[in-house]
């Protein structure tokens, strides 16, 4: 009977869990009264009960330290240790009433029935008071995965990065390097793989945005997010399960609990490609959980230039916003947001050729031909991008510890590609393809102190629409997409120095796709035999195909991480992961004008399968730290793109591509060092070598990262307090590893006709790159903080070609860039 | 609790699949702009009104013979020789004479509405550019026809062009359009710059 009447009261007091220390204080008295009546009752039952418990961070189940839990209305009270945890003994069967208090937190009231002798979790809003406090709790982050590395970039270098791209701004870890189109245009490179086998989630999803083509960079703003992460493998099977190369996490925070209003502005302005930048992120939040954040990019660039000459019509424009609206609680949590994404990126004049000849002389030449005067202005060839988020998420936590969250997005992407064209096309895109995708999402997260699960059902329906007013074949045909499945993921902890993790998904991949063919082409591949039933369709010279493709895909890794002696760990991850083949890899089918070559997608490829084999040793306490990581990847099936003869037409003679599938193997290693000299020197190095090569023909794999070596010298100043500046050097040594795509061409030279070799295989020479940053900052300005940083990128204004960029027939590298940063946090 | 959610989240998804497990339209054929198919030489000796035409097709390697330039050793074998076997276009030329030569460009890829190029390369003359480069054929010469189009700058097309031979003998030439060429004159394909629309390969048999 009491227990009933207790209950009531207890629920009637603190129904609502959460409330104010400051109003709290009358209840607290009036509640302890009850407890000890309560106690008083129970007397005569089992009093040698204890309780274990755990005090972590609600939002990244960081142990809680220091926290204060008192039993409500004595003078007990506990301290919790340095792993969140604290232990209460001899306790009597009953109710048991207590208040856990913690710097920054608000104070938890919490009430259970205590039966036997348990343990529990109690998680406590961790309010984050200042935005320095942001930045240090981005390490608290809960990791990716329990074995597998995760790789971060700290603030401070994504501020750095905020005028480049993502791809750029990754590029400082070590193993990963971009696949570029000039300037404006690159893809992350992880262990040597891009395109689709790099996944890339942002809030949650995976971004769809015609992530095959190696002139499509992925169409996000780095500024729209708090937290930029990457695990090298197929780490995180919740995402994907086919990207064998890696994962970069693209996460914003949670805006605390409290009545507030913060923000950041960062202004850049840069000397090369005279850019400037204004990126602004402003976050509302109320005591009630309630939160609105805004955040808003401008970036203009007018043309790069070498050290010797300008990149004419490199310019780009990026205009990018995105609104969240939400509501935070202790237990459930609401967001919708929406992005919108917007860029323009001239292509470097010179490199709209017509046919392989000019693609010779491109060559030879050691400038562009088209070389104008500065402008800002983007005339074609261009690409305009437009990607729009729309999402909205729900989670809801119980008192098991578990989370259901379920989630919502909707992406369009349209990418359009101009180029030079004549008459009536003169203004049309080449290429306008809008690719929408809706992505629905259910998981349920349970954890217990040492194990965790997630386990979740996704579906997937994608539409993409080739625009035929362009008046040019489609690069690749319409299609409709349908992704099913599920995945399963646990990791489990033997005390502090022993984790396993396992995961497993499944994907059921339903595409629709329908082409045309051209008489030609059909019959010279004898596409009759095998696609002449799926023929729905013929006109003049074409052949309509629809065909249903149906992939289903497991994926699995295991891992298992250990600290040998203290500090230092080591891991062992393993991924298996099934890809099914693009729809660019399937069916592409067109003309490249910047390389100019042909390629064809081969429509009886099947899913691509690799095994990646991963090690890290690690040291991440002392003045010296390392992380040693060699890694193996092994592919079945492995989707390659190699050049299949010579097709004649009366553009003259073009190299014809064809994807292909081969056993592949690639393998390498990062290592990540760093030494502190003293509390003002701090040196750091990364290194990342690797060895693609394709099984069968022993021939070395295409647009594999050189060697690159890559040093930082941090220093500060004791005198200037708010000063530090670093020295970064990178070296890139030529790659000797490539397969030989070369042709010849014949030409008519001094009066007769003559053969020239086309080389379009040979990596230009290895190169170093000086760059030297300078910091200054925070400084108090108002009830604001300002900061202000100079950044100098190839101080030496040395002239080299790289290897990963497609425009290296074109044209050099750029040439020293000064940028100046302020930054202000509001 | 759990299972409800369950139960929730499997509703959820089946709804989402059934409203968007319509069917896709069947996509529009494109018809192919700004492409070049077909390129004619029409050459009519001075004085005569008859004039001979050579044809040069977009896909013309299915029935003729290979003239094969050397790209065989680098190509695919794979693909045999249909695939980069020139069509091989003999030019005859009597001795000592003047030709007057007209190059024309077609677009036949939608067959009901074969499109001539060649006036938008007129409306355009000062972005189009087309140029003869040949081997050493002692004697020969092209130059711009009287009747030529001019662009703004006065400089010829040479889309109307008057050859010139004179003793017996053999060489090879090629015809370029060329884009938006940075030069407009020049004696290389590399003087003009430029991106290279149509390259066609003929031989002239002076004889």
């Amino acid at each position: 009977m009491h227990h009933f009447i207790g209950k009531i009261i207890f629920n009637f007091f603190f129904g609502p869990k959460k409330c104010k220390c400051s109003s709290c204080s009358k209840l607290t008295k009036s509640v302890a009264g009850i407890s000890l009546f309560a106690t008083g009752l129970l007397f005569s039952q089992d009093c040698n009960l204890t309780l274990k418990g755990k005090v972590v961070d609600l939002h990244d189940n960081t142990p809680l330290e220091g926290a204060l839990i008192s039993f409500v209305g004595m003078n007990e009270n506990v301290l919790s240790n340095a792993s969140g945890e604290f232990l209460i003994k001899n306790q009597c069967e009953g109710k048991l009433s207590l208040k856990i208090s913690h710097v920054s937190c608000e104070d938890y009231l919490t009430e259970f029935d205590l039966k036997k002798s348990s343990s529990k979790k109690f998680f406590m809003e961790h309010h984050i008071e200042s935005l320095e406090e942001i930045i240090v709790s981005e390490n608290k982050l809960k990791d990716l995965s329990t074995t597998a590395n995760s790789y971060s970039l700290s603030q401070l270098e994504k501020d750095r990065y905020s005028s480049g791209n993502l791809a750029t701004a990754l590029g400082s870890i070590s193993g990963v390097s971009n696949l570029s189109t000039g300037n404006s245009v690159a893809k992350p490179v992880i262990h040597g793989m891009y395109g689709s086998r790099v996944g890339i989630v942002y809030d949650g999803v995976v971004l769809e945005n015609q992530q095959w083509g190696l002139d499509h960079a992925p169409n996000v703003d780095l500024n729209a997010f708090d937290n930029i992460r990457l695990i090298k493998g197929a780490g995180l099977l919740k995402y994907t399960g086919d990207t064998p190369g890696g994962v970069i996490v693209l996460e914003s925070s949670t805006p605390k609990i409290s009545d507030s209003l913060y923000g950041k502005t960062i202004i850049n302005g840069m000397s090369n490609g005279r850019g400037y930048n204004l990126i602004s992120s402003w976050i509302r939040s109320f005591n009630s959980g309630i939160f609105l954040k805004a955040q808003g990019t401008l970036k203009k660039n007018g043309d790069y230039s070498t050290p010797n000459y300008i990149l004419s019509n490199t310019g780009n424009n990026e205009e990018n916003f995105s609104v969240t609206i939400g509501r935070n609680k202790i237990l459930k949590k609401l967001k919708i947001n929406f992005t919108f994404y917007s860029q323009e990126i001239g292509i470097l004049r010179s490199s709209h050729i017509g046919n392989v000849g000019d693609l010779l002389r491109a060559i030879q030449s050691n400038e562009p031909f088209v070389i104008n005067p500065f402008s800002y202005e983007i005339n074609f060839p261009k690409q305009f991008n437009k990607h729009y988020t729309s999402s909205i998420e729900y989670s809801v936590r119980n008192n098991s510890n578990g989370k259901w969250i379920t989630k919502y997005n909707w992406q369009k992407n349209n990418r359009k590609e101009y180029d030079i064209r004549r008459g009536s096309d003169k203004y049309d895109p080449a290429l306008d393809l809008t690719l929408d995708t809706h992505n629905l999402v259910s998981s349920y997260q349970w954890n217990k102190s040492n194990i965790s699960y997630d386990l979740g059902l996704f579906s997937q329906f994608q539409d993409n629409y080739s625009n035929p007013d362009t008046g040019i074949k489609r690069l690749i045909p319409d299609y409709v997409k349908v992704r099913l499945g599920s995945f399963f993921t646990t990791s489990y902890s033997i005390f502090n120095n022993l984790d396993f993790n396992f995961g497993f998904r499944f994907e059921h991949i339903n595409n629709l796709v329908q082409k045309y063919y051209r008489f030609s082409r059909w019959n010279n591949e004898n596409y009759e035999v095998d696609l002449g039933p799926y023929v729905i369709k013929e006109t003049l010279s074409q052949k309509l195909v629809k065909r249903r493709l149906i992939f289903n895909n497991p994926s699995f890794n295991f891992g298992i991480k250990s600290k040998i002696i203290p500090s230092h760990e080591i891991s062992f991850n393993f991924f298996y992961t099934q890809r099914a083949p693009d729809i660019a890899e399937m069916f592409s089918d067109g003309l490249h004008h910047a390389i100019a070559s042909i390629e064809y997608g081969n429509p009886f490829l099947k899913s691509e399968r690799t095994n990646k084999f991963v090690i890290n040793f690690e040291k991440n306490e002392g003045d010296f730290q390392y992380n040693f990581n060699p890694y193996l990847t092994k592919g079945k099936n492995y989707i390659v793109i190699e050049p299949a003869g010579v097709e004649q037409t009366i553009r003259g003679a073009f190299p014809v591509w064809e994807y292909r599938s081969i056993s592949s193997s690639l393998k390498g290693f990062d290592i990540d060092l760093s030494y502190k000299f003293n509390k003002n020197i701090t040196y750091k190095n990364n290194t990342s070598w690797i060895e693609g090569v394709d099984e069968n023909t022993k021939t070395p794999i295409v647009n594999i990262p050189p060697l690159i070596t890559n040093s930082q010298l941090q220093f500060s100043i004791s005198k200037w307090k708010s000063f530090f500046g670093s020295i970064i050097s990178k070296y890139v040594f030529n790659q000797n590893q490539f397969p030989d795509n070369n042709f010849y061409t014949t030409i008519i030279e001094n009066g007769s006709k003559v053969e020239k070799l086309v080389d379009i295989s040979t990596p230009p020479n290895g190169y170093h790159d000086l760059g030297i940053d300078l910091n200054w900052g925070p400084y108090k300005l108002f009830s604001n903080k300002i900061s202000f940083s100079l950044t100098f990128d190839n101080i030496l204004n040395a002239n080299y070609r790289n290897y990963l960029n497609r425009m290296r027939f074109y044209n050099d590298e750029l040439g020293r860039n000064i940028m100046i940063q302020i930054k202000i946090n509001h | 609790m759990l299972k409800n959610l369950y139960k929730h989240s499997i509703l959820i998804i089946s709804v989402f699949l059934l409203a968007i497990s319509c069917d896709k339209g069947e996509p529009a054929v494109v018809h192919e702009h700004e492409v070049f198919t077909r390129v004619v030489l029409e050459v009519k000796k001075d004085g005569e009104t008859n004039f001979k035409k050579y044809t040069f097709e977009v896909e013309g390697h299915d029935d003729h013979g290979h003239d094969d330039h050397g790209d065989d050793d680098h190509g695919d074998d794979d693909h045999g020789d249909d695939d980069h076997g020139d069509e091989h276009t003999e030019v005859e030329l009597d001795t000592n004479s003047t030709y007057h030569v007209s190059i024309f460009f077609y677009n036949d890829s939608d067959p009901d509405n074969i499109e001539d190029v060649t006036l938008e390369i007129i409306e355009e003359a000062d972005v189009h550019q087309v140029f003869y480069e040949m081997t050493e054929i002692p004697g020969f010469s092209i130059a711009a026809a009287s009747d030529d189009t001019k662009d703004s700058n006065g400089n010829p097309l040479f889309l109307k062009t008057s050859w010139t031979t004179a003793s017996e003998t053999s060489g090879d030439v090629k015809a370029y359009l060329i884009h938006e060429a940075t030069s407009k004159t020049g004696s290389t394909r590399a003087d003009f710059g430029g991106a290279t629309d149509v390259e066609i390969e003929f031989e002239v048999h002076i004889e």
